[in-house]
């Protein structure tokens, strides 16, 4: 009987830590293996369950906006890899239109700088950005924490996710939605399983991909498919938003802009910084016959005396394949978000 | 039986002087408040600064080039002191940051007569001649993200949203010959075309780009030495000239460019604020 009794005992046991090594692991930040070391400072805010669910809360949470009618997520929406699928421009409170097109916002814990042109350098300064800029949201930080302290369930979820706070502020609420966007990767698409040797790429996507390498990969470099750097990518010949100009207040930086990451490229439509372009072909389109001469146009995109890349049928169809590829649909489709 | 009574005295008396050479060096730290007097020099007489109500068209300033102007708001960090001595004395205030709080960083409001007075705390007892200070934030209290205290953006409203980093200095007010308006500020109304608004920050260094840092960092010799130990209570007074700010090597136009909210747009007063912080008295 007795040790029967033991048994059983040492099975709850058992199964009790098997779950909390499972709730553990679900809530907490681990950086896929073929991926760089991340930028985000989880030294100062690691990733607890409470903090990333507070976090996710308060990104679906139009209390953020001045007339309680913008999320985050109303132009960063989960089905297409967090980014708006309707506006070329952004869409704010009272149908403002914004000025730039609302990127995706997988893998953000691997940037080091943010927006279309590098202003934002940590994650967590990122919100304020939208919550103050008037074609977003409108809304001044300190009235955001005075909404959230006089919230009925607000204050008890922070003092859960911070333990020792005593009131809600603005650097904690940062923190929770850092928290929730860390945990955002996306590491699972096709093109990762081919990488890991867990899955095959077809002939034709595998065609795209040396495609890719050789024409595309000088910039879209590396796991997160962006060097992180600034280039004018031919788009203008004239500026109407100077890009990272803005914040190196340089005329050498004009007409510049972040290269972005093309992971999920196939949902993230529209393209650009302004989303002029609604397809992939158009993008194709563009670089082999559409980039624009201009003083600080990319030297990769004018080599050998020819504007753009030259890309034939076959190729752009076999590029369009390989991006496919970027499709995460466990990311898109993960419960946890 | 003289000599032993001697040899004695002699001991005791060393023993003494000993104990207490060692009591002079074992001194308790003592503090150190410093305060921030935010003045007008006119004529020569430093006057204590006053503020206005935004929209007044009461002018109780004017530039050296001769220009009428009034304050609504002043207000500047001061970072990273360092107080040094003569003997090699040395104190660094502490720094850190994070959303629980920052250490180490100070927010010089007019408007708010306890945030002028700096009390640092824990100064190893000594002679001190010589203060160092940054006005603004630098990258350590930018790079590692949101922190509470002084550097919480909700509260301090001397963050920049569009390019991440603090703004050193603030300082808001009306012109009578300004050109126009302003955006973005926290006292002007937008229809005011009086306005005059100077953010001035810059901390980053981005490569392949001309670095304009527009923090300074300041360094300030007394006229006397500050003993600083635990039975003293002593007092540093800085003074920070408004009307320095708008002159030195480039004057401030107020018709120029009244309202600045870039690091570039601000090097010329950036230049100018470093001129126009001075060493002023000890209270012993
Ligand atoms: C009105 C639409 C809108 C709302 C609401 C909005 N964003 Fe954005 N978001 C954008 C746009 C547009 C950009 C690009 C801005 C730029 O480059 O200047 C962006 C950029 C970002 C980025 C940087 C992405 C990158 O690759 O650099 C992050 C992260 C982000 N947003 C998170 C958030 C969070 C968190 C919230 C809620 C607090 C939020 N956004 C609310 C439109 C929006
Ligand atoms: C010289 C560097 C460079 C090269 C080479 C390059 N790109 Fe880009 N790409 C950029 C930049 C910069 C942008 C963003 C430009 C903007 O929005 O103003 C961009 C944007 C894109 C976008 C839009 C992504 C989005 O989310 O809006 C796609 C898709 C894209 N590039 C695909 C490609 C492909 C495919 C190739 C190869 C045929 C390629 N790029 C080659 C720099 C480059």
């Amino acid at each position: 009987m007795k040790k029967y009794l033991f048994f059983l005992l040492g099975l709850i046991a058992f199964a009790g830590c098997k779950k909390d090594d499972v709730g553990t692991k679900k809530f907490s930040f681990e950086k896929p293996v073929h991926f760089p070391e991340p930028t985000y400072t989880f030294d100062k805010n690691p990733v607890t369950k409470e903090g990333f669910e507070l976090g996710k809360k308060l990104f679906a949470d139009p209390i953020l906006s001045v007339d309680n009618s913008v999320a985050c997520n109303n132009c960063h929406v989960k089905s297409v890899a967090f980014t708006d699928p309707q506006h070329s421009l952004s869409l704010g409170v009272e149908e403002r239109s914004g000025i730039r097109n609302a990127p995706s916002i997988a893998n953000m814990a691997f940037m080091k700088e943010f927006f279309w042109d590098g202003g934002g350098i940590h994650l967590d300064f990122v919100p304020p950005n939208a919550i103050e800029n008037p074609l977003e949201m409108d809304e001044k930080l300190a009235h955001v924490v005075y909404k959230l302290n006089h919230h009925s369930s607000y204050p008890a979820l922070f003092k859960k996710a911070f333990s020792g706070i005593e009131t809600i502020t603005a650097p904690y609420m940062l923190y929770a939605l850092s928290q929730y966007q860390v945990m955002l990767v996306s590491a699972s698409s096709k093109y990762d399983k081919y990488k890991t040797g867990d899955e095959m790429l077809g002939a034709d996507e595998l065609e795209g991909l040396e495609v890719f390498e050789q024409k595309c990969a000088a910039c879209h470099s590396g796991e997160l498919f962006t060097n992180q750097d600034y280039r004018n990518n031919g788009l203008d010949t004239e500026f109407d938003d100077p890009g990272r100009a803005r914040i190196t207040e340089s005329d050498a930086d004009l007409g510049k802009f972040k290269v972005p990451s093309l992971r999920n490229v196939a949902l993230t439509a529209p393209y650009m910084h302004d989303g002029r372009f609604k397809t992939l072909e158009e993008v194709l389109e563009h670089y082999s016959a559409g980039v624009k001469q201009s003083a600080t146009l990319a030297p990769e995109l004018q080599q050998n005396g020819t504007l753009g890349i030259p890309l034939s049928a076959t190729e752009k169809q076999r590029l369009i394949d390989f991006l496919k590829t970027l499709t995460d649909y466990d990311f898109i489709q993960d419960q946890r978000f | 039986m003289k000599k032993l009574l001697f040899l004695s005295t002699l001991l005791v008396s060393i023993a003494f002087l000993s104990a207490c050479k060692k009591d002079e060096d074992k001194k308790d730290p003592g503090t150190l408040e410093i305060n921030f007097d935010n003045i007008a020099i006119v004529n020569g007489v430093e006057k204590q600064l006053s503020l206005v109500a935004p929209g007044s068209a009461d002018y109780n300033y004017t530039n050296e080039m001769g220009q009428n102007f009034n304050i609504n708001l002043l207000r500047y960090f001061i970072s990273a002191i360092e107080l040094d001595g003569p003997n090699g004395e040395h104190f660094h205030d502490e720094m850190s940051a994070s959303a629980s709080g920052a250490k180490g960083y100070y927010l010089i409001d007019e408007s708010i007569p306890s945030s002028q007075r700096v009390m640092l705390e824990n100064i190893p007892a000594g002679n001190y001649n010589k203060i160092t200070f940054t006005v603004g934030v630098d990258s350590a209290g930018v790079v590692d993200g949101a922190a509470g205290g002084v550097l919480d953006p909700a509260t301090n409203k001397m963050f920049w949203n569009w390019n991440s980093g603090y703004i050193a200095l603030k300082f808001e007010g009306q012109s009578d010959v300004s050109n126009g308006g302003t955006s973005g500020t926290e006292t002007i109304a937008d229809d005011n075309q009086k306005g005059i608004a100077y953010h001035i920050g810059g901390w980053k260094n981005i490569p392949g780009t001309a670095f304009v840092y527009n923090n300074k960092q300041l360094t300030f010799t007394f006229d006397e030495n500050v003993k600083v130990e635990s039975k003293n209570a002593p007092e540093l007074h800085m003074v920070f000239d408004i009307l320095s700010m708008f002159k030195g090597d480039k004057m401030i136009d107020f018709t120029g460019n009244h309202n600045v909210h870039k690091p570039a747009d601000g090097v010329d007063m950036a230049n100018n604020i470093a001129k126009a912080f001075a060493y002023d008295h000890i209270h012993q």
